[in-house]
């Protein structure tokens, strides 16, 4: 079979369904306290994943908040941005 | 004596003169870095012409520092990036003046009155957002990083920067204060 992909490989179709990923980045000046209320003001998170996200941008830099297609996630990125928070969109670098 | 303050659903604040001074100025200055772009008088940004006009010119990130922090790129990759700037930053830019203009007219009664005061119904929401503004644009001045209190607390009272360290982290504290109440 010709269109078998051995391990490691991507398949175009694996390509193209990657889907889009909407990042917060770690800056000193946001609190705390106002990511986490940002979070669940703009995604509907519960304070607990809320808080989860927001000390996984304090102690790592950076956090997916949200995943799918790109016209949603620039939604949110200028969601993000209105809200002072400094946040990117780019493809999921996982597959 | 800046204090938020909540009743139900209704939020105020309370400002000596001296804060509202400080206060209205930030708003002022940061309002004049975004322009104005106070258009209403003559033309509606809601009508078709004028955002198919708006959208015409080449949207660049900005030069200076505070506005890159506060307009910041969406995309790591600088094509992408303009391009959605192109679309977004008039937006996004007016997003943030709405917010100042907001709470500079509560501001000026104020100051016109020349004394302290109770700013009443005002919006929580929009004052969150409008000091986070604000506090960015500082922190970007004072290039603000994790060891910043502690410079601050060690600086002499003669730095002519003290003051402006005192005024971003009481706006720090006053935006916990009114965080506490949004989530009670």
């Amino acid at each position: 079979m010709a269109d078998t992909l051995t391990e490691g490989e991507v398949s175009i179709e694996q390509l193209f369904d990657r889907p889009w990923v909407c990042i917060v980045w770690d800056d000193p000046v946001n609190l705390m306290s106002y990511v986490t209320f940002v979070l669940m003001k703009i995604f509907g998170f519960t304070q607990e994943i809320a808080h989860e996200k927001m000390m996984q941008v304090h102690v790592e830099g950076r956090a997916v908040v949200a995943t799918g297609s790109r016209e949603e996630m620039e939604h949110h990125v200028q969601a993000l941005h209105e809200h002072g928070l400094w946040a990117t969109l780019q493809r999921d670098d996982k597959i | 004596m800046s204090q938020f303050s909540r009743d139900g659903v209704e939020y105020s604040l309370a400002l000596s003169l001296d804060e509202a001074h400080v206060l209205i100025n930030l708003v002022e200055q940061l309002l004049e870095l975004l322009g104005e772009g106070d258009f209403q008088h003559h033309y509606d940004m809601n009508d078709p012409f004028a955002q198919l006009m708006a959208m015409q010119q080449e949207v660049a990130a900005p030069e200076d520092p505070v506005l890159k922090r506060l307009l910041p790129n969406a995309y790591a990759d600088p094509e992408a990036a303009d391009d959605f700037r192109r679309y977004t930053e008039l937006a996004l830019r007016r997003n943030k003046q709405d917010g100042l203009r907001s709470i500079r007219a509560a501001l000026t009664v104020l100051v016109d009155n020349e004394s302290a005061g109770i700013i009443e119904e005002l919006d929580a929401h929009l004052w969150l957002k409008a000091i986070n503004d604000l506090r960015l644009a500082l922190s970007v001045r004072l290039e603000i990083n994790a060891d910043s209190f502690q410079v601050f607390e060690n600086m002499p009272d003669e730095d002519p920067q003290k003051g402006i360290y005192a005024v971003y982290f009481w706006l720090g504290w006053l935006q916990e204060s009114l965080l506490e109440l949004l989530t009670q």
